[in-house]
């Protein structure tokens, strides 16, 4: 086996979308001749990832990150290039692969929608050939962290999305797998949720010392979990390093958000960039170096007719979108 | 092994279970032909005498063993997979350590059908009262040569249509093959009238083809109306089409799995 546990290399994965105009004309023809577009998801990817590493995945929506989780899992078949995940090629979907791996994707299920969870466990548990106390014993620790005992004997469909997910998560996790890839598992929880997520993993990382690959669209999730991250956007690799460096990288930017008295009254852009939020209509959002928020909201206060203010980290697509458009 | 069996069989009983009610509207919407064929060809065979030497008795013994062997071979796994291909859920079950098809997908099909067939039971009791059927001809020799020919026959009819669902890795078009494929059922397998019935050529072709194996051949097995000839060549054909569908399916399985892209999932 070699020393790193997953390797990457030249991975390239180029869907064939069908394509047409609207219109009846264009349905006719298409019907005959269909037209096909390559959409590149992944061009020529490139890493290595450690055993025991957490390492985040990050880029825009649309940026390759599920495709690459999914060729890594053996879902997918590259177009080109190869991946070796503990000494496999994960699309031959060997046996001995997929008992030593799982991936968890936000909402989809491992478990049966109309029967309560307990049900799917020991499903899982029988899939996976796990004997009655290596199960009992990881179902003892899963329970510990995510607290599953009163969820178990409910239809799936009658938990909420919170619960739902820390019961896939566990689901995921029956068979003690040695990579996780993970996508989005924390996507609709609340605070508390994502937290506990969060602190889950890191113990199981800590205990087991399996290797994590995960995106996440929460800032949070990245810098409570990951020292490294993988940055792709338009299928292409674009940073692979620390957290730190990254930080320093785009740091200098905090968003300010003001709610004025009248609004668009006053220009704000001699204060700084202004940003689009679509999530508060109301308030007004301009991006500023680190260095000068301390002046710049000092400045604003007192020049202007200010109901709330409020300065935040830029959500991490803006950042990594702005990091390498630029 | 096993264990992964019986796990698969009490979370698709539970599922299944759950459903009961829709399971019983499909199982009234399905009896409704045979039933009708029954009818219509009882009274015409009792109006003439008989029906090319078929007489209203043997039309009843027919349609009533229809009934139950169709329940037993026949499968759903069209209706009940070829979506998971098209909207991307099956990725959960393609990561798991077993197959989709040959566990999940054949335990679900097995306990839908032992749910149809309590639902079938009472109604098959109320139809033999009707219909009073004489079934003196049967023998157990016969039932016992039966049992193994509709377990045949449900393989060969699952691992065909299974072979039909995985078609829809390549094309989302898949439901309307299968119609195609249903078509041929009914025409060559004696679900619309016994094989005996139908032109000359049909038959003949009939017997090469797998159809008749799911329906024609365990239900004249039962009735006891082979030679011994008969049923060794229904038997040879029944091994052939098992190993030709398994290879067809594997085949179809193995490169459909690589082109499968995962679509919103």
């Amino acid at each position: 086996m070699p020393p790193e546990t997953i390797s990457v290399e030249n991975l390239s994965k180029t869907y064939q979308v069908p394509e047409r105009e609207g219109g009846f004309g264009a349905a006719v023809r298409s019907f005959f001749k269909r037209k096909y577009k390559d959409v590149k998801a992944v061009q020529q990817v490139n890493f290595k990832i450690a055993r025991g590493e957490i390492v985040g995945f990050l880029g825009p929506n649309g940026a390759g990150k599920t495709t690459t989780l999914k060729m890594l899992s053996g879902l997918l078949h590259p177009t080109a290039g190869k991946a070796h995940v503990l000494g496999f090629t994960p699309w031959e979907l060997k046996t001995d692969y997929l008992r030593a791996m799982t991936l968890v994707m936000g909402q989809r299920n491992r478990l049966a929608w109309d029967i309560p969870a307990a049900d799917s466990f020991l499903l899982n548990q029988a899939i996976y050939r796990l004997p009655d106390e290596e199960y009992k014993q990881t179902y003892k620790e899963l329970d510990e962290l995510l607290e599953l005992e009163p969820l178990m004997k409910k239809p799936v469909r009658n938990l909420s999305l919170g619960e739902r997910m820390k019961c896939e998560i566990a689901a995921g996790l029956l068979h003690r797998p040695k990579v996780l890839f993970l996508d989005e598992p924390t996507i609709g929880l609340d605070i508390t949720g994502q937290a506990r997520i969060r602190e889950f993993l890191r113990e199981y990382n800590k205990r087991t010392g399996a290797t994590i690959l995960l995106t996440s669209h929460y800032m949070a999730d990245v810098t409570a979990l990951c020292e490294r991250i993988i940055i792709i956007h338009q299928g292409q690799l674009k940073y692979d390093g620390g957290i730190g460096d990254l930080s320093r990288k785009i740091a200098p930017f905090k968003l300010i958000g003001v709610r004025l008295a009248e609004v668009n009254s006053h220009d704000l852009t001699k204060y700084g960039t202004p940003v689009q939020n679509e999530e508060d209509a109301e308030k007004h959002y301009i991006q500023v170096k680190a260095e000068d928020v301390t002046r710049i909201t000092s400045g604003l206060l007192a020049d202007l007719p200010i109901h709330d203010i409020t300065i935040t980290d830029p959500p991490i697509e803006d950042v990594i979108e702005q990091a390498f458009n630029q | 092994m096993f264990k992964i069996f019986q796990r698969f069989w009490q979370v698709n009983w539970a599922e299944q279970w759950q459903y009961r009610a829709n399971l019983l509207m499909y199982l009234l919407y399905w009896l409704v032909s045979p039933i009708i064929y029954l009818a219509v060809w009882t009274s015409i065979a009792n109006t003439k005498g008989n029906v090319n030497g078929f007489t209203a008795n043997d039309f009843i013994t027919y349609y009533m063993t229809l009934l139950i062997v169709d329940q037993i071979t026949s499968n759903i796994v069209i209706h009940t997979f070829a979506y998971k291909i098209q909207d991307g859920t099956l990725s959960g079950e393609l990561i798991r350590p077993v197959h989709p098809m040959l566990t999940n997908a054949l335990v679900n099909n097995i306990a839908f059908k032992g749910l149809t067939i309590m639902g079938l039971t009472p109604i098959w009791i109320i139809l033999f009262f009707l219909f009073r059927p004489d079934f003196s001809n049967v023998a157990l020799s016969g039932i016992l040569l039966a049992i193994p020919a509709m377990i045949m026959g449900f393989f060969i009819g699952f691992l065909l249509s299974a072979a039909i669902t995985a078609l829809a890795f390549w094309t989302t078009r898949v439901y309307s093959i299968h119609e195609f494929y249903y078509a041929l059922i009914l025409l060559f397998s004696g679900q619309f009238v016994p094989l005996t019935l139908m032109p000359k050529l049909i038959q003949d072709i009939a017997q090469f083809l797998p159809f008749q194996l799911l329906i024609y051949f365990p239900i004249q097995l039962i009735l006891g109306k082979l030679s011994s000839a008969q049923i060794l060549q229904g038997y040879v054909m029944g091994v052939i089409w098992l190993v030709v569908s398994i290879a067809i399916f594997d085949w179809i399985w193995h490169h459909g799995v690589k082109r499968f892209s995962a679509v919103g999932a």
